[in-house]
């Protein structure tokens, strides 16, 4: 069998982020940088079911700068056999169906059987990126999974619905699934494994190689919401104060009808 | 020269430093209250993790790593949790080291392999209620008896005590040699008939770790059990302590990074006089201090670190990084309770632990007295 797990390096989100100055993108200088929390589902996902099937071949491909790599080892640590890094130093620059146009590429003709994406990243949120590639590449995609199993080329996963209702699906291999939180619990790299990680093939591809579509569409600007003005404060007596609260809460919310 | 951590040791910092924030962080006030050791959590998740042998050779289950990992992972664990990077410490510098440096190939297939991937945990027990600063006080004895030594003395204050399986423990051999060389060093496993444990001690600090007496009485070893030739268990003592104090070194980095962390935090969303208190210069420039304090004592304990992988005589370099780490982390942990108020002398906050905890890195493993003794001998020699 073969697996593909596609991850994004994104900035730590406690970091404080600056707006950089081409303002379509955030500064990503000072930022301390770690796997989408996403696609750690995503690769604890492909390396269960590595262990379970045995006999695969599991791929991490990332894209991005040689910064990237780090992340990239901590994948390849947590299990995966070897790893893609398509070069690209300008990855923040590309909408989510070129990212998409490029994973299709790299993939089209290796015959994955199964392909492990993370249901969005943290930056930017899309949750574009692993359906397109999965239509690009013509077979079946589930996004947001919370539960996954395999046998015999058919998978079985469950979807969460808005307010807890759950959908079960099943479709035939090959696909791609986006994991969702919740799924499983992420390994963490034991020492020994990152020590192995290095001696584990980590092949490099220049981005050109593989864009082969333009750009749809372009981010305008990237910016912080304005700071909304002070809160209302209400005066007067309790009795005053309820009857002005009842009075807002029913014109200005939904809270009381 | 390079100052940059490797891949991999930026590697084991994020994964040592997620555990610790997932797992350890969460039970840590609790188990410091109730001065509960928790086996599991603070020893077998190690192993899991493979820390337990992170600096020994792969063909004696240990991951081939070098000592800045090492000293990364004691410093992670204690940011958070100080009891299990002495744990860690204890086990490894004191426990197993001793026999990776001085064993037989056979002891090291004994003992340092089930020491190394952490199916077993190990101590050290060198101090005894005459002989604390001064090892060459030791009494405990141990006499030949055809084929084994039987031993008969006392042991206290010893780290991972009860716990721990397997025991590097001193003793006297010859009662007539000048002090420093009638000892030798012994490894004995928990179980062994006449090997038990006394009190254990209610501390300050590293309340979740437990500190206990060790007591010998006619406890018979099989002759294999030597460690080092007869005599040389001074030897043995000090050398092994030379690595040990890379780790508590290290434990004491942690414990200040950890203050620090913290007391920024607060200062910036702690609002007093109407801005938030990071504002006051007062407070900047006692996190400058705390700030400047920790990153000299990272410097010096990941240089000690660095000798003592690459073959560099390093006892100077553990001894300065150890007092400078431990001072260190008592100065910052004593300002982060500052920097929180009142706040920071309750219980709902971690930074009253951290002092206790800072404490005890000044006194074992060689008080800041007898590490300044270390270096001045060794500069006026
Ligand atoms: C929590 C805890 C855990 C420990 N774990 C272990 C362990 O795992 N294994 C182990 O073997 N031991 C362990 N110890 C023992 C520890 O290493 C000793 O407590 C320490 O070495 C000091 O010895 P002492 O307590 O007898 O103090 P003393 O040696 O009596 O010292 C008392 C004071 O005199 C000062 N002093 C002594 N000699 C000199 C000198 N020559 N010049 C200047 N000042 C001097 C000391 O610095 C100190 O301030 C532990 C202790 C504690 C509290």
């Amino acid at each position: 069998m073969k697996i593909l797990v596609c991850i994004k390096q994104v900035p730590d989100m406690e970091s404080k982020f600056k707006i950089a100055a081409s303002g379509t993108w955030y500064d990503s200088a000072d930022l301390a940088w770690r796997m989408n929390e996403y696609d750690e589902y995503a690769v604890e996902q492909a390396v269960q079911l590595k262990e379970q099937v045995k006999e695969a071949d599991l791929t991490v491909l990332c894209i991005g700068s040689e910064r990237v790599k780090e992340t990239m080892k901590k994948a390849l640590a947590m299990g995966c056999d070897r790893g893609a890094h398509v070069a690209d130093d300008d990855c923040a620059g590309k909408e989510p169906y070129e990212i998409a146009a490029i994973i299709a590429e790299y993939a089209k003709d290796k015959g994955f059987d199964l392909i492990f994406t993370g249901m969005q990243s943290q930056d930017r949120g899309s949750a574009q990126v692993g359906v397109l590639a999965a239509e690009m590449l013509g077979i079946p995609s589930i996004s947001t999974i919370v539960t996954f199993s395999y046998a015999d080329g058919r998978i079985e996963v469950k979807r969460e619905l808005e307010g807890g209702v759950k959908a079960l699906l099943k479709t035939r291999t090959p696909a791609l699934v986006t994991c969702q939180l919740g799924l499983n619990t992420p390994r963490y790299p034991t020492l020994p494994n990152i020590m192995k990680a290095k001696k584990k093939e980590l092949i490099s591809l220049p981005v050109a190689d593989l864009l082969k579509v333009e750009a749809r569409m372009e981010t305008v600007k990237m910016y912080f919401p304005e700071k909304k003005g002070g809160g209302l404060v209400l005066e007067g007596d309790p009795g005053q104060l309820a009857d002005k609260l009842i009075q807002i809460l029913k014109e200005k919310t939904g809270v009381l009808a | 020269m390079n100052f940059e951590l490797t891949e991999e040791q930026r590697l084991i910092r994020d994964m040592v430093r997620s555990f610790a924030e997932k797992e350890l962080a969460p039970s840590a006030r609790e188990r410091d209250e109730e001065e509960r050791f928790d086996r599991q959590l603070m020893f077998a998740s190690l192993a899991e993790l493979g820390l337990t042998g992170i600096v020994f050779a792969e063909q004696y289950g240990g991951a081939g790593a070098d000592y800045i990992s090492y000293a990364i992972a004691v410093e992670e664990l204690s940011r958070v949790c100080a009891s299990t990077g002495v744990t860690l410490s204890a086990h490894l510098s004191l426990g197993a080291n001793p026999i990776n440096l001085f064993g037989t190939e056979e002891q090291k297939q004994t003992f340092l392999v089930p020491l190394a991937t952490g199916e077993k945990m190990g101590a050290f027990g060198l101090t005894e209620p005459s002989a604390g600063s001064d090892a060459g006080g030791t009494r405990t004895s141990a006499v030949r008896d055809g084929d084994g030594w039987i031993v008969n003395g006392t042991k206290i204050f010893i780290t991972n005590a009860g716990e721990a399986d397997i025991y590097i423990v001193f003793a006297r051999t010859d009662k007539n040699a000048e002090k420093h060389h009638g000892i030798s060093a012994f490894i004995i496993e928990k179980g062994t008939p006449g090997f038990s444990f006394g009190k254990k001690e209610k501390k300050m600090g590293i309340r979740s770790s437990p500190t206990m007496e060790l007591i010998f009485d006619a406890c018979r070893i099989p002759a294999a059990n030597l460690l080092g030739s007869e005599g040389q268990g001074f030897a043995v003592a000090m050398k092994t302590l030379d690595g040990g104090r890379i780790g508590i070194a290290s434990q004491a980095l942690g414990i200040a990074q950890g203050a620090l962390d913290i007391a920024v935090k607060y200062a910036r969303e702690r609002v007093q006089f109407g801005s938030a208190i990071s504002r006051f210069q007062g407070v900047q420039f006692q996190l400058a201090d705390m700030a400047t304090q920790t990153e000299a004592a990272r410097l010096m304990v990941y240089q000690a670190a660095y000798r003592a992988s690459n073959g560099l005589p390093y006892s100077q370099q553990s001894a300065m990084a150890k007092l400078m780490a431990s001072e260190t982390a008592m100065k910052v942990t004593t300002q982060a309770v500052q920097i929180l108020g009142g706040y920071g002398y309750t219980r709902d906050f971690p930074v009253e632990r951290m002092m206790r905890d800072a404490k005890i890195t000044e006194i074992y493993e060689g008080t800041s007295e007898i590490q300044r003794l270390v270096i001045g001998t060794a500069l006026t020699r």
